[in-house]
């Protein structure tokens, strides 16, 4: 189709997308990086400072308990979320009745925005009015601990309730790739003997490795990306000794205006992300090419 | 139940087995069940608790037994939810429309289209796809400042432009893995017949690329319904509330009436919840191939 390669044809169908893309995210992106240079405040003019944006995050004490709060959440993702999709796909793979509507009852959480999941379970949460804690006085817990709003159990909440939103959509991966696996591999396996957890310890699970692969880049990144929760949940408090990564880059930017420090760090929270996401991506690659 | 399982223990040996999976595949069925139900209580413990009265929520939230619809009244005299889907409505329909036209007409190009210059098509196709990398949080700031710039603080367009850009790396992945195994002998015939670049895209691909289309639509739909830190930063007109804008206000808005707030919640939950249960099909379509083959 030679006739159809003429410049200004491909201009006019690529260029659209191209202008809007280009205005609205390569340049905001570039813009947050020389900015995170700089000490803007609101919309004062600026001076370039060097690195000292980043060098004031190692004495700030909040951006060090945002990235612990952060880093609990990813633990308790990848710990939580990936092995139970991973069960949940296999139990409603199975031929149970009404199998194809408990996948979409499951994954249903997914389609509810995340501001409102939050609310939801703040009234489940909650120390004082929320149903866990009631369930739990009722069966003789005199101080039933405080899920959110105080310091220690906050981001392990946000975590789990994470882990509850997400698990729908991590299992439909999960179950794609099932789907997908050869049945005659499968056959064959279960005449050599290897049936139950055998089977899948040594046939579905190294069969697997690529979707393995990218549910828990998506868990990675999405860890790092939680904010609705984290506003509705606990709002940051107490004292944004419960904020993470994300929600205090907004706190600093948009509370404090203080948006040469919040750059920076919005510019560190998405360098974490991708380099975490990417290194155990590598990880997995090496290993594979080491078996 | 108890002869049933003797006569089973005393059957024929070769019948065991058989009776051992059926019996292992009920069990799979309760757990199956049960998970699913433990999953799904948190959404229905609002709707439960929407009709309940407030003193109750305080004193009593298990207390099931006087329930009526006076949050209902309270929640759509006081709160303005018209208004939330209406705005939410508008910026969905113009930024997913024009969203997967441009995204379309991009991936056809990079896809469909002879290029003189490869490494150009093959960098832009990379460039269009690195935002799926970045996440958009770095993206607030700067946009702000952008609209304020150019004008657009304040109007729909604020928010359309970047919801755009947002999704277009999505977008653009998903037409161009299926437009790359899609059979090009249909468009040489076309071609041979005289029809231009305009007849092919729009009027013979384009009605052949139906599934992934309804695929974007709903994905992009369901994008803008619950997108909330865009429209946090970029706007503070209270006429332009957004539905997740209006969500977040609840807590504030009744700080004191917990069963206004949870009829609310409900208002909003069930449409998002009935609209998934339409398209349940092409959400999961959609979801398992854009991440099977990202």
């Amino acid at each position: 189709m030679r006739w159809l390669s003429r410049p200004w044809q491909l201009a006019g169908m690529v260029l659209p997308a191209l202008i809007i893309y280009s205005l609205y995210f390569t340049y905001p992106v570039v813009y947050s990086v020389l900015q995170s240079f700089t000490d803007a405040k609101a919309f004062g003019s600026s001076t370039l400072v060097g690195a000292e944006n980043y060098v004031s995050m190692i004495d700030d004490p909040l951006f060090w308990s945002s990235l612990r709060n952060t880093a609990i959440i990813l633990v308790i993702s990848l710990c939580l979320l990936l092995p139970g999709a991973f069960g949940l796909a296999l139990l409603l793979g199975r031929r149970i009745r009404g199998a194809g509507v408990l996948r979409a009852m499951v994954f249903a959480p997914n389609v509810v925005a995340p501001i409102l999941i939050g609310l939801i379970w703040v009234f489940i949460l909650d120390p004082h009015l929320g149903l866990l804690n009631e369930l739990l006085r009722l069966v003789g817990v005199a101080e039933p601990p405080e899920w959110i709003g105080g310091t220690t159990l906050s981001p392990y909440s946000i975590g789990s309730v994470y882990v509850w939103q997400t698990v729908g959509f991590i299992m439909t991966i999960f179950y794609a790739g099932l789907k997908m696996l050869p049945g005659d591999v499968m056959e064959a396996a279960e005449l050599d003997g290897a049936a139950g957890l055998k089977r899948l310890r040594y046939v579905t699970v190294p069969m697997l490795r690529e979707t393995i692969g990218i549910t828990t880049v998506l868990v990675i990144t999405g860890s790092f990306k939680i904010f609705e929760l984290v506003v509705q949940l606990t709002g940051g408090g107490p004292v944004h000794l419960s904020e993470t990564l994300v929600s205090y880059t907004y706190h600093v930017t948009f509370g404090l205006q203080n948006y040469g420090y919040g750059m920076a760090l919005a510019v560190i929270t998405s360098v974490l992300g991708v380099s975490v996401a990417l290194g155990y991506l590598a990880f997995l690659r090496r290993k594979a090419t080491a078996a | 139940m108890s002869t049933s399982t003797r006569t089973q223990v005393r059957s024929p040996q070769g019948d065991v087995p058989r009776r051992r999976t059926g019996r292992r595949r009920g069990w799979a069925a309760v757990v199956a069940y049960v998970v699913t139900a433990l999953l799904i209580l948190p959404m229905l413990w609002v709707v439960v608790l929407s009709f309940q009265t407030n003193e109750n929520i305080l004193r009593d939230p298990l207390n099931l037994t006087e329930l009526n619809l006076a949050n209902y009244q309270v929640a759509t005299q006081t709160l303005n939810l018209m208004l939330m889907y209406k705005n939410t409505f508008i910026l969905a329909s113009v930024s997913v429309v024009v969203g997967v036209v441009f995204a379309y007409m991009a991936a056809y190009a990079l896809t469909r289209m002879e290029w003189t210059r490869v490494w150009l098509r093959n960098g832009l196709r990379f460039y269009l796809l690195a935002g799926l990398a970045i996440p958009v949080y770095i993206l607030l700031f700067p946009v702000y400042r952008l609209n304020i710039e150019l004008g657009l603080f304040g109007t729909y367009w604020a928010l359309i432009l970047p919801y755009i850009a947002a999704q277009l790396p999505f977008n653009v992945l998903l037409f161009t893995g299926f437009l790359a195994d899609f059979p090009v002998e249909v468009e040489e015939a076309a071609v041979i017949d005289g029809a231009r670049l305009r007849t092919l895209a729009w009027r013979i691909v384009f009605p052949l690329m139906r599934p992934v289309v309804a695929t974007l639509l709903i994905f992009n739909i369901i994008y803008v319904w619950n997108e909330y830190p865009f429209a946090v930063t970029l706007i503070n007109d209270p006429t332009m509330t957004t539905i997740s804008l209006g969500v977040a206000q609840f807590q504030g808005f009744w700080s004191v009436d917990y069963g206004a707030m949870m009829a609310s919640a409900t208002l909003v939950l069930l449409p998002q919840l009935l609209l998934y249960a339409v398209f349940q099909r092409h959400v999961v379509a959609g979801m398992t191939f854009g991440a099977v083959k990202g």
